[in-house]
């Protein structure tokens, strides 16, 4: 246990650096601050319009994966890369404890900064609206959907040297094209993580969501957490299955 | 412990890693080729110039890749089949591989925690005591030079005495005087019975630490054993002797019609002498000296470093 634990410890500080804390601390801020500067004029009949327009097209659509990328991506990947990962596999740890730790700190990390973002938004909305139904819905939405998300990049991470590219393409061509009409958005991270969102958000929001139309977010928060849980399984034991099997030339 | 193969150099009689008709290829590239050795306690040495395959073929002892043939056993088990093996295995890699955020304490102490030591902090300390690096240990590893890295990486895998200890050029960057610290700590572990194995291509290194050596040319074994006991294997590849005498000269003329004498050269008042069968030169040379009345000061193989050795192993091939 004490080796799991400092796997996560050392690997959410490499995360999290200086540099990331401050660039992606911006980057998570800015859907916030967006909403803050857009909706000062604006009628408190548009301000739920404008709070989960930014909310669902800024915030879960781009910035949630985004930063789930680079991050979960990093925790195999750098290690990888920077050949410091022998000095974890050549220890008496089972596999999966190393990749449980690695998918743990990645989650961690990444919700880190997505949380805060979430928290800000909704905080934000319940400063002008002066209703903070959103603020736990927000971040509970961005906790799900960044876990699923890091079960996605962790392992890409470790297997693909361009790992930022392919990640990319699959958030922004995979997940918001192909998948979003061919039946298989139920399946997208981000729309796992909004349906929570939307089954938690009041009334409201509820009705708010339906007039967008979006598409394989109707699934509830117990489908969400199933989902959630299956790609971290699936996630963990790919994670298993290439550390016994890859070699690390 | 395993078994030993008697008659052969490549094997020890109380194996603690095992290597079996190894073959490493990446795609068309083959790293190693048909290897089959045997390391045990005390220092052994696994020479061979850059892209020998060395890297390959210590990354196959530890388990970090598979053999595409053969096997490799560490203490009687495969490593990727049983990871506790671990806990009796150090490795310290070529690759200049830390994390630069940690200071040496945090890093070393990683490795404790990683190794399941039970006081980490206090193991990492004395660990670092070790290597002589206790007193800059609070620093960032980014900063250190990679000498100090080289120091910082051997006390992590130093940090639960292994009984297996690789070693992947683990002097690089280091200045002559760590590099003589870091020997002995290596000589002082092999006395004591752990399996140490060196690979350098820097012969002298090697030759400070251990008389054993496994040589790789061309990710084949190129040969193994003692260092002297390779040179007179190599039979057909003549030894050079240089003799220092009263008279120089006289002891050239004489020699140089001699049989068993391959060459005669003379420089600077200095002697050196080509010969296939170093024994006859050595029963020749009192009866000359007796004989032309010279004086014979000093008669020294010029070859059997391990750099003339290795020398001839690479031509050879």
């Amino acid at each position: 246990m004490t080796a799991v634990l400092a796997i996560a410890r050392n690997t959410t500080r490499q995360l999290l650096g200086a540099k990331r804390l401050i660039g992606f601390g911006l980057l998570t801020l800015s859907p916030a601050f967006l909403f803050f500067l857009s909706s000062r004029n604006v009628s408190p009949s548009r301000l739920l319009d404008q709070f989960l327009g930014i909310g669902l097209g800024t915030f879960y659509i781009i910035v949630v994966p985004v930063i789930t990328l680079i991050v979960s991506a990093s925790a195999l990947g750098d290690e990888r890369r920077d050949s410091t990962l022998s000095f974890i596999v050549l220890r008496p740890i089972a596999r999966w404890a190393i990749a449980l730790a690695k998918l743990g700190s990645a989650f961690l990390a990444s919700f880190a900064l997505t949380g805060s973002g979430a928290f800000a938004m909704g905080a934000m909305y319940g400063l002008r609206a002066d209703d903070w139904g959103y603020v736990v819905p927000m971040v509970v939405a961005a906790a799900i959907a960044t876990a699923v998300y890091s079960a996605v990049f962790v392992p890409l991470g470790y297997v693909a040297e361009r790992s930022t590219l392919l990640g990319l393409a699959y958030v922004f061509i995979w997940e918001n094209g192909v998948a979003a009409v061919t039946g298989l958005s139920s399946t997208s991270p981000w729309r796992i993580g909004y349906s929570a969102f939307y089954a938690l958000v009041p009334d409201d929001g509820v009705r708010q969501i339906e007039d967008f139309g979006v598409p394989g977010v109707d699934g509830g928060i117990s489908d969400a957490l199933t989902t959630g849980l299956i790609f971290l399984a699936l996630s963990a034991t790919v994670i298993t299955l290439l550390l016994k099997r890859r070699d690390l030339a | 412990m395993t078994e030993h193969r008697s008659s052969d150099p490549a094997h020890v009689h109380d194996a603690t890693v095992v290597v079996e008709r190894v073959s490493k290829w990446f795609g068309h590239k083959v790293a190693v080729s048909d290897v089959s050795c045997s390391f045990g306690p005390g220092v052994t040495g696994l020479l061979g110039p850059n892209g020998a395959g060395k890297t390959t073929m210590l990354r196959m002892l530890t388990g970090l890749i598979l053999p595409s043939e053969g096997s490799v056993t560490v203490l009687g088990s495969a490593p990727r089949d049983d990871v506790a093996v671990y806990s009796k295995v150090g490795l310290v890699p070529e690759e200049d591989a830390v994390y630069g955020f940690l200071t040496a304490t945090e890093y070393v102490r990683y490795a404790a925690q990683l190794a399941g030591v039970a006081d980490p902090a206090t193991s990492a300390r004395q660990a670092l005591q070790r290597v002589d690096l206790l007193d800059e240990a609070d620093r960032p590893l980014a900063g250190y030079s990679k000498g100090m890295r080289q120091r910082a990486k051997v006390a992590a895998a130093l940090i639960d005495e292994p009984q297996i200890l690789v070693l992947d050029e683990p002097l690089n960057g280091t200045d002559p005087v760590q590099r003589a610290h870091l020997i002995n700590i290596f000589q002082d572990l092999g006395r004591a019975g752990h399996t140490v194995i060196v690979s350098s291509h820097v012969l002298e290194e090697v030759e400070r630490m251990t008389n054993r050596v496994i040589a790789m040319v061309d990710g084949k074994l190129a040969a193994a054993g003692n260092v002297a006991a390779i040179r007179s294997a190599m039979t057909d590849i003549p030894y050079r002797v240089r003799v220092d005498s009263s008279d120089p000269r006289a002891l050239a003329a004489a020699l140089v019609t001699d049989e068993a004498i391959n060459g005669v050269e003379f420089e600077d008042g200095l002697l050196r002498i080509e010969t296939g069968d170093l024994r006859t030169l050595g029963t020749k040379l009192p009866v000359l000296s007796r004989e032309l009345g010279v004086r014979i000061t000093g008669f020294r193989p010029e070859d059997e470093s391990l750099e003339s050795v290795f020398r001839y192993l690479v031509r050879g091939r």
